[in-house]
């Protein structure tokens, strides 16, 4: 009893509709690569257009690119968290209490580099120690850091006190604003996470960590290592990114911080990465959705969207992008992973 | 009297696409009542997708269905299981955290609702029963499936499909991860079913089991229906040229009876475990192909964990002896040249995201740095080797494995592992769901590494397999070793069986 039996699977089969054609270019690699590029200049064109050409006078551009310089740098830092499977959501208080007691110290001392020194050394001590509460007492990252959150924004207020800013020396922040400081700083930076998150053993640790943890340690690999290294690399990039705030405003304020660990958020998914671990992760990510979040701040502001809507509509371009991101619906149930 | 010969479901002209995969294309064939039809073909050839499309899982792209007479289109699994169709899956179908009950129930527990609660005692009790229809009585309905290994949670599985009563039964390469005793269950159910006028679909690597217990088998190769032979004219040769397309010849297992040395490499000094063993030996060999086998439950894939690592030693320990080590964890087994293929591989052994590339990479970080660095260039080299080596049947290396078929997400552990390198290598169920040519290539591999000098552990539910390659033999009964064989001996499967019940 013989039934069909050709064996032509030909390229000319190929008939796909159009849903499954949008999945093809969707899981395609370089596509996935070159989305978050199309966002930014997508983004771009709109505020260009909407705004007549303003949007591309220097003065704004130059203020996006310093708020994307201090978005970019902690969204890099914090993929490392991410990628590791955890979410750590309080970065935004530890650049406050960072910037905080690194201008409280060069305030009593005026040497320079002690702004940065204090301000690095802060952040990675409080990372470490968001690290260690939950390495140590098993606690998931993500409610170690509501908790610490609140405790740190009181520290900071109570150290700025009544008049909820504190200044530094004009000179100073110029200086290490138009110095190349910066620039040098957040290169150096950038490149140090590209390296260790591609090309060393401990970020592809991390990452597969991230993935499956039962299946990463009967491959040799150790969590807890991971984890202090995942918070210590976004720790260093929050301290230069508390550095970079205190430098953008000559100051520090009790408002330093607030609402960054939203926008970093929204920068690495706009990058394209996972907040959910992995191994779908590009260091680049954050910096390129750092850029796309800053002018879609400044765009939104200079058309005139009261700043409540700004917050709203961040929220759901982030809801949508991670629904997106989610590719659970392609799979067959025999596939999933209890 | 029962009606046979009936067409229960037909499938016509079903084509299936995953991006520019072609799973399916244009595929044809009925099945009758009364029939147990074996779906057959390499790894990749679309048979678990063809299944998962008429148990309602997933939709087909083009091509029509008919199930009783009528246009068949079941838009999710439940519908498929309310019309009669039921299905076991390739993978894990169970949930770890819930009880066994509520996975027996599981998208049905309207059923026990008593207001606004659930009654979990009328449903432990109903679970129970539908335990003990398929004739298992040793399984809790109130623990968590997480207790139970994976050879209780696919009767779970088969205990949930058979309580629907389906008009058809899909088996999808199930039976590989059983033991005799489970395999038994299987077939039982199976054979009544047909005789009621039902119809059963059974999708297995194990060409002899195929052959014995089926009416009709159709092979599938690249997605296509290549034949439909029936049980009359089954001939294994005929069967194996169809399903790769080319003749399968040369040796299938090792034919030698090349020694092993005198050294011990690895030695499980009287270990005591949570459950299954008390103070149990164990001494490998360098060279030393050991296998070990018995029922699913002897404790077998304990001793397997247990030297890894992976299982907590309350008693004892165990040693690797040339570096002096006490494997505690896994982590200090890995970091002395040991290796371990788990049985659960989605859970254990891939990282079902990853792509194929980094899930074979992640054994080989210190092998591809140069200093502190990966070196992207021989990272390159040390995957497409192994992609090669196991013929992984894949668009690119970067795809995720969770794209896979089965038989080559199996591939890509063992290529991770065989990239390893490592001294010794404990192997569970290493050929699970692969195919014969595959199985083939793998016992090679297997046998290389011996010949290198590495001591290999084979933990097998296959006799075949454990007799076919291996130097000595363990046969365990309830967490000890109720005899040891000898290649040189030669081995006779009635006598081991003899050693395991
Ligand atoms: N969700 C998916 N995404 C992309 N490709 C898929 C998906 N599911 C299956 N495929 C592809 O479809 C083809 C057929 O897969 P299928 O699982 O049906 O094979 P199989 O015959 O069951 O193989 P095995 O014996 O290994 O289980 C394979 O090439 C597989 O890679
Ligand atoms: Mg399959």
């Amino acid at each position: 009893m013989t039934a069909t039996s050709s064996a032509n699977t030909s390229g000319k089969e190929l008939h796909l509709n159009w849903k499954e054609r949008v999945d093809v270019i969707r899981s395609n690699r370089w596509f996935l690569m070159a989305f978050p590029f199309a966002m930014l200049a997508l983004i771009i064109l709109i505020f260009g257009g909407a705004t007549g050409g303003n949007f591309f006078r220097v003065s704004v551009l130059k203020g996006i690119l310093s708020q994307a310089i201090i978005i970019g740098t902690c969204a890099t830092g914090v993929s490392f968290i991410y990628s590791n499977g955890n979410l750590d959501i309080s970065i935004g208080a530890v650049l406050g209490m960072g910037a905080t007691l690194g201008v409280l110290a060069y305030n009593a001392t005026n040497i320079t580099p002690l702004l940065i020194l204090v301000s690095v050394g802060v952040s990675l001590g409080l990372m470490a120690f968001n690290c260690t509460m939950s390495v140590v007492c098993h606690i998931k990252t993500i409610t170690v850091a509501i908790v610490v959150t609140q405790i740190y924004s009181a520290i900071t207020t109570l150290l700025i006190g009544g008049a909820g800013t504190i200044d530094i020396a004009y000179e100073t922040s110029s200086m290490l604003e138009d110095g190349g400081f910066r620039y040098i700083a957040f290169f150096g930076y950038f490149i140090l996470c590209l390296v260790v998150y591609h090309f060393t053993r401990i970020g592809r640790e991390l990452r597969f960590l991230g993935g499956n943890e039962t299946c990463a340690q009967q491959t040799g690999m150790s969590s807890g290592k991971a984890t202090y290294v995942s918070f210590l690399m976004a720790g260093l990039g929050v301290g230069l990114a508390a550095v970079f705030s205190v430098i953008d405003v000559s100051a520090v304020s009790v408002e330093t911080g607030s609402g960054l660990g939203m926008d970093v958020m929204l920068a690495t998914v706009l990058g394209g990465m996972s907040i959910f671990g992995g191994s779908r992760s590009n260091a680049y990510a954050g910096l390129i959705g750092a850029l796309t979040v800053a002018a879609l701040n400044k765009g939104l502001l200079m058309v005139g969207v009261p700043s409540a809507f700004i917050q709203g509509i961040r929220g759901v371009i982030f809801l949508a992008l991670v629904y997106m991101n989610s590719e659970r619906r392609d799979l067959l149930p025999s596939r999933m992973q209890f | 009297m029962p009606e046979k010969g009936k067409v229960l479901v037909q499938v016509k002209d079903v084509c299936k696409n995953f991006g520019v995969t072609i799973a399916l294309s244009h595929v044809d064939f009925v099945v009758k009542t009364g029939e147990i039809r074996g779906l057959i073909g390499e790894n990749g050839s679309g048979k678990s997708t063809v299944s998962s499309i008429i148990a309602g899982m997933q939709p087909a792209s083009s091509g029509e269905m008919a199930y009783k007479g009528k246009p068949w289109k079941p838009k999710d699994v439940l519908e498929a299981q309310a019309a009669g169709i039921g299905m076991i899956v390739q993978e894990a179908g169970t949930i770890a955290n819930i009880s066994v009950a509520e996975n027996i129930f599981l998208g049905s527990y309207q059923k026990f609702r008593k207001g606004p609660i659930i009654d979990k005692k009328a449903m432990v009790t109903e679970a129970r029963k539908a335990l003990e229809k398929i004739g298992v009585t040793h399984i809790n309905p109130a623990l968590p499936a997480r207790m139970y290994d994976m050879q209780e949670r696919k009767l779970i599985e088969i205990a949930k499909c058979m309580y629907n009563n389906p008009e058809l039964l899909i088996v999808d390469e199930t039976t590989t991860a059983l033991s005799q005793s489970g395999r038994d269950i299987i077939y039982r159910i199976m054979h009544e079913m047909a005789d009621a006028g039902k119809a059963v679909m059974i999708i297995s690597h194990d060409l002899n089991e195929m052959m014995e217990q089926c009416d009709t088998l159709t092979v599938l190769r690249d997605g296509v229906i290549i034949d439909n032979i029936d049980k009359a004219d089954f001939d294994p040769d005929d069967i194996k040229q169809k399903m790769v397309g080319r003749e399968i010849k040369g040796n299938y297992y090792r034919v030698d009876n090349d020694g092993y040395s005198d050294e011990v490499v690895l030695k499980a000094d009287c270990i005591t475990t949570m459950h299954s063993l008390l103070c149990f030996d164990l001494e490998l060999h360098k060279q030393e192909i050991l296998g070990i086998g018995g029922l699913s439950d002897c404790g077998m894939h304990t001793v397997g964990r247990a030297l890894y690592g992976l299982e907590m030693v309350v008693d004892g320990e165990v040693r690797i002896s040339d570096r002096n080590v006490v494997v505690k964890n896994a982590q200090v087994a890995f970091r002395n040249g040991m290796g371990y293929v788990s049985k659960n591989r989605d859970t254990e052994s891939l990282e079902l995201n990853a792509s194929i590339y980094n899930n074979i990479a992640s054994t080989g970080y210190d092998k591809n740095s140069t200093g502190p660095f990966i070196n992207p260039f021989k990272e390159r080299a040390y995957v497409d080797k192994q992609v090669r080596a196991l013929m992984i049947k894949c668009q690119n290396a970067h795809q995720p494995v969770r794209a896979l078929s089965g038989g080559n997400k199996q591939k890509v552990v063992f290529g991770k592992w065989c990239a390893d390198d490592a001294d010794i290598l404990i192997l569970d169920c290493p050929t699970r769901g692969v195919d014969i040519g595959v199985k083939a290539a793998m016992y090679q591999l297997i046998y290389d590494m011996k010949k290198q000098g590495k001591s290999i552990i084979m933990i097998s539910e296959e006799l075949p397999e454990l007799m076919g390659m291996c130097d000595r033999l363990l046969i365990m009964r309830d967490g000890q070793i109720s005899g040891e064989f000898f290649r040189k001996d030669g081995y006779d499967d009635r006598t081991l069986i003899e050693y395991m019940i």
